[in-house]
């Protein structure tokens, strides 16, 4: 019976060497361990041996039971992994083939810049306003301290509806609604931004454009909080290194005014073709909001004071994204627009 | 305004290169443009004598000069024919280089070998603006006193270095020499004087005897002065003045005529000379003038004049458009004799309406719409007066009629230092305050509690505390205040309801792979006949801007899509094939037109889709673009703005293909509409290719959206069980009006009903097809079985086959 069980480990090894597939692996497992399998025979045949032979030849039936199981497991599993590799292989792509790409969608290089600005602005606590295009004179001009014929409308060329309506030539007329919606005096800080519309034409003006209105009203705020907010808005847009300089200037509606310059963004203040060799580019108009203004839109200025700005977006878009041609945004070239 | 700088220095020392200076009156609110160097690279042109002029021997066109430079004498040919021997002219040598950097060389001219050029004024000066009219052509001829071997630069004023000044609105006191120099001796510490007036009235007779000066609208005209010159002796004025003029950009003239430009642009007061002996009855009368009234102005022109306009008029007609230009039948010419000088203030407003209503600009309207120093104007009168009889060239009649209804008195108010520095938020000691005002030449007045100013009455645009804490901080610096932040009260940020769907909507057009675009407002209406739209279509009713930009755009839109087509246009020639494009943006209605109140601006958002559905890569499918990728799109648009609900109905829009168009109603109002393009439509814009086109009214759609927090409801916790289906129902019938009673009828336990295939072909009927549908039954609180499932999808079956008339396909 030793004899057989030798007999029976010696082939049985000897095949499953020899079984190149998986499907053969599975084959030998049926003929040696099988319900009809030789091992299965053997333990079949116990019944006729010497009972005190059965224990020992038992024991060697499971060894050799024991010892095929795992070996043809083995071979099953790096079969198994052979063919897979095999298949995968045969798979085998052109990894360098394009993808199959998702069109990107993209905002207009003004919505991003202007998402910018409001983002900052959001930031420091300020509210979105809005105000209607087609506005009236009393609104775009005469509450902002710009009676008729005053020479200060000559900075602004505008687009007639009739007489009494115009399109707004600024944001600014969105101060004074603001402060008009508002209790008399209670604070406020605010921007609004806003397609504005001025007549004139070339490659640095477009007659639509955007504009973000600014404006903070409350008890001593003062020109030196004009100064450290517009500060933070020009880092925050232009990056912490951008150095900005306040300028003595003019607008009827505010008083003292000043122009906001920023370090030239493209020669990092050294003097380049973009800032005309001065090193600085002019950024924003800003000001301590002029008493009659406040007092047109019913605030008391012995109360309160305020400080107001604003700022061209396509000028910011231009600087923050290094676009030459302002008449680029509106003609719309999807190859222009994918840039963003 | 420019500002020479020599011109400068006769009024107020200082040593900063003009570099430097103009960088300080930059940083005190007196904006420096520009820093010009005229004739800068000038080089070897040198003053010489014509001792003789040849002809050439080879050459019938040209002359051989011989030109005595004082120390040598060169040989020069020419083609000039205005040269004589006698004259001075500018000669540049070999080496030379000209105004355009041309470079002059010794060359031979058919054997005559000429050691340089004579030059024009334009070789010299580049542009001859300046220049008198009949010096401009030829070789430019110099005074005969002129020295010989002289750089022309200095001979011809041309050595100066002129301050370019963009100055704002409210500073008319720097629109002039003098003003500048104010402000430089502020900056430098060292005090600007003005000229010294030591007049010498000579003449014969009184002024106020030889003419009268009647004022009839005093608000208009605040003062007038007159002085009356006889034995007026027309010619040129000396070069030193000619030069500063050129260098101020003025052209020279004669000498009355130099004079008054000359003391305009020194003391900011506009001049008017008249030939005394043309004025009817030697008066003057400042007057509006008649509706219809005409006057040929110096410049030539007859201009009709109206009663918004404000004349000076002698006894009979206008003589000048008061503050704007001078009359030219009473202009002075070679032949005058007695002059009438003017120096008046006019209203600023009525003279800038005046001069727009004429399209006539001028040195002096500019100045008077900003407004002159009337306390000035009599000092200003003598100081031309002065200048013209110092030259020689008239004697002064005593006297001055000055009429001067009512005295223009400087603005006088108290401030506080504590409220300037709380103001600016600056710790700038009341001394300071005091020093720079003084300076500015303010009468400083400090009391106990306040401080009491009087503004000089150049500043009329000082007129509050503001405007002392505008003086002040521009002096003291605004890099010297230091920079706070605001404090108030926390508050947080936020934007309006409007804002937010709009940026939401931005979103989701972003995520749909759809570039933005942005187009102008204005439109044209030959676009309403372009979108087929009928005659009393409401877009039509759109608003009409007074004065447009170009014929291009003379109203305002009152739809995006024409904007949206032109862009697809533009694209589609540039190449730019495949299009997925939209704006958002507002379109202008009037409620009435004429507009008399504010028209109402409403927010769409219009796109259109253009070629292929995917990219151009090998692994994208070729299809293109149809009507239900941009049905699609709007569905996917509203879904993502929170909106659950809305109908589709057949819609006829002009515009769109009359079988390929819908609209998608919410709530009754249809707010979006979805089409292919009208061939017709598209022909008209020159797009080449279908377009598919929709729009989004985001006003009307606003009160729907749901754009902020949405309410969670738990998944379901039981399964469902899907059955499908698939009719065959005639052509006719709409898959909407199906999917709609199949929604109704399935009972409560339908949770969601698909169409996921449409077949018309072979092996349907011919006029039907069969449409599948995926429905979805499930129950809230157990798990359906088969069985209870069979008695809602029976009847659902049953209840479509006879409403539509459809047989379950098998």
């Amino acid at each position: 019976m030793e004899q057989e069980l030798q007999r029976i480990r010696t082939a049985a090894f000897g095949e499953l060497e020899q079984a190149q597939d998986v499907a053969a692996v599975s084959e030998l497992r049926v003929k040696v361990l099988g319900k009809k399998g030789d091992l299965t025979a053997v333990l079949r045949g116990m019944g006729a041996m010497d009972p005190a032979e059965r224990p020992r030849i038992g024991q060697l039936v499971n060894d050799l039971r024991q010892d095929f199981e795992t070996a043809l497991n083995a071979r099953f599993e790096l079969l198994k992994e052979a063919e897979l590799n095999k298949r995968l292989a045969a798979e085998k792509i052109d990894i360098t083939l394009p993808g199959r790409l998702r069109e990107l969608g993209r905002r207009h290089p003004l919505t991003l810049a202007l998402d910018r600005i409001k983002a900052v602005f959001l930031q420091m606590g300020f509210d979105i306003e809005e105000g209607p295009e087609v506005e009236s004179d009393y609104y775009n001009f005469e509450a902002l301290n710009l009676p008729p014929d005053h020479p200060a409308r000559d900075m602004q060329d505008s687009f007639y509806i009739t007489e009494q309506f115009l399109l707004r030539t600024h944001t600014s007329p969105v101060q004074v609604r603001t402060m008009q919606s508002q209790q008399p005096n209670s604070p406020i800080r605010m921007i609004a931004p806003g397609k504005v519309y001025r007549r004139d034409y070339d490659a640095t003006h477009s007659p639509m454009f955007q504009q973000v209105e600014g404006l903070v009203v409350g008890p001593d705020i003062c020109f030196a909080d004009l100064k450290g907010t517009l500060e933070l808005f020009c880092q925050g847009i232009f990056g912490d290194s951008v150095k900005v300089r306040f300028r003595p200037s003019y607008f009827p509606f505010t008083e003292p005014s000043a122009e906001v310059d920023i370090s030239c963004v493209i020669c990092k203040g050294k003097g380049c073709r973009v800032c005309k060799g001065t090193g600085w580019l002019e950024i924003l108009g800003s000001g301590m909001v002029h008493p009659k203004v406040l007092e047109m839109s019913n605030y008391d200025p012995s109360q309160v004071s305020g400080f107001a700005f604003g700022m061209g977006v396509e000028r910011i878009a231009m600087l923050a994204f290094g676009i030459d041609d302002m008449r680029l945004f509106y003609e719309n070239d999807v190859r222009f627009l994918r840039r963003f | 305004m420019r500002a020479p700088v020599r011109w400068l220095k006769d009024y107020v020392n200082f040593d900063e290169a003009p570099e430097v200076l103009g960088e300080r009156l930059t940083m005190a609110g007196i904006p420096v443009e520009g820093i010009e160097r005229p004739c800068e690279g000038l080089r070897n042109i040198v003053t010489g004598l014509i001792r003789s002029v040849d002809p050439h021997p080879n050459a019938e066109r040209l002359s051989v000069c011989q030109l005595d430079l004082g120390d040598k004498t060169v040989k020069i040919v020419t083609a000039a024919t205005n040269v004589r021997a006698g004259q001075i002219v500018p000669v540049a040598l070999s080496g030379a280089v000209l105004a355009d950097g041309k470079i002059i060389e010794s060359a031979d001219f058919r054997g005559v070998l000429s050691e340089g050029m004579l030059c024009s004024a334009e070789e010299i000066l580049g542009d001859t603006k300046i220049i008198a009219p009949e010096k401009r052509e030829g070789i430019y001829v110099l005074p005969a006193d002129t020295q010989l071997g002289q750089d022309i630069r200095p001979v011809m004023g041309l050595d100066d270095v002129t301050l370019e000044f963009e100055l704002t609105a409210n500073r008319a006191d720097c629109f002039s020499v003098l003003g500048i120099a104010r402000e430089i001796g502020v900056l430098s510490g060292n005090k600007a004087v003005r000229p010294l007036l030591n007049l010498q009235e000579n003449g014969q007779g009184k002024a106020v005897e030889m003419a009268t000066i009647e004022i009839r609208e005093p608000d208009l005209c605040k003062r007038f002065c007159a002085r009356i010159l006889t034995n007026v002796r027309i010619g040129e004025s000396p070069l030193w003045m000619q030069h500063r003029l050129q260098a101020a950009g003025m052209r020279p003239i004669s000498n009355v005529v130099d004079v008054t430009n000359f003391v305009m642009l020194e003391l900011g007061l506009p001049m008017h000379a008249y030939d005394y002996s043309l004025l009817a009855k030697h008066s003057i009368i400042v007057r509006r003038a008649v509706d219809g009234e005409k006057l040929t102005t110096l410049d030539g022109v007859k201009r009709e004049l109206n009663s918004e306009m404000l004349v000076i008029a002698d006894a009979l007609q206008p003589v000048g458009i008061a503050g704007v230009m001078g009359g030219l039948a009473t202009e002075v010419s070679a032949s005058t004799k007695t002059v009438l000088l003017e120096a008046a203030a006019f209203y600023g407003p009525s003279v800038r309406r005046t001069s727009r209503g004429l399209g006539l600009r001028s040195e002096a309207s500019g100045r008077f719409e900003r407004g002159v120093d009337v306390a000035a104007i009599p000092l200003a009168i003598d100081r031309a007066v002065q200048l013209l009889a110092e030259m020689g060239a008239c004697d002064v009649v005593p006297g001055i009629i000055d009429v001067y209804p009512k005295a223009v008195l400087p603005a006088q108010f108290d401030f506080t230092p504590q409220w300037i520095n709380r103001y600016l938020g600056s710790d700038i000691s009341a001394d300071t305050m005091v020093d720079i005002l003084q300076k500015l030449e303010f009468t400083v007045k400090v009391g106990s509690e306040s401080i009491t100013v009087t503004a000089p009455t150049w500043r009329h645009d000082v007129t509050g505390p503001v405007d002392i804490a505008e003086e002040v901080s521009r002096i003291y610096g605004y890099d010297n205040i230091p920079s706070t932040r605001p404090v108030g009260p926390l508050h947080s940020g936020g934007a309006s309801r409007q804002n937010n769907l709009l940026d939401t909507a931005r979103d989701l057009m972003t995520g749909f792979g759809f570039c933005e675009t942005l187009s102008f407002s204005f439109s044209h209406p030959s676009f309403f006949e372009h979108l087929r739209l009928p005659v009393d279509s409401p877009l039509r009713n759109a608003i009409p801007i007074m004065n447009p930009i170009t014929d291009e755009f003379p109203i305002l839109r009152t739809t995006l899509m024409a904007g949206l087509l032109d862009t697809v246009a533009r694209n589609l020639s540039r190449k730019n094939e495949d299009l997925k494009i939209y704006e958002v943006g507002t379109t202008h209605h009037a409620v009435r037109l004429p507009l008399d109140t504010h028209p109402e601006e409403v927010y769409r958002l219009c796109g259109a889709m253009v070629g292929r559905r995917d990219g151009t890569e090998w692994c994208h499918s070729r299809d293109n673009v149809d009507f239900f990728d941009a049905k699609g799109t709007v569905e996917s648009l509203l879904t993502g703005l929170g909106i659950s609900e809305w109908k589709v109905a057949a819609s006829q829009a002009p515009w769109l293909h009359p079988g390929k168009q819908a609209d998608f109603i919410v709530d009754e109002v249809a707010v979006a509409t979805v089409g292919a393009l009208h061939p017709s439509v598209q022909e008209a814009f020159g797009i080449s290719r279908p377009v598919y086109l929709f729009k989004v009214n985001l006003t009307d759609l606003s009160p729907h959206c749901n754009v902020g927090a949405k309410a969670y409801s738990p998944l379901p916790k039981y399964p469902s069980i899907t059955r499908d289906m698939a009719l065959v129902l005639p052509d006719s019938v709409a898959a909407a009006d199906v999917l709609a009673a199949v929604r109704n009828a399935g009972g409560e336990l339908l949770v969601d009903s698909r169409l996921f295939d449409v077949y018309t072909g072979d092996r349907v009927e011919k006029g039907t097809r069969s449409l599948a549908i995926s429905l979805v039954f499930r129950a809230p609180d157990r798990t359906l079985t088969d069985e209870e499932v069979d008695a809602p999808m029976g009847k659902l079956v049953q209840h479509i086959e006879t409403a539509f008339a459809a047989k379950l396909r098998s």
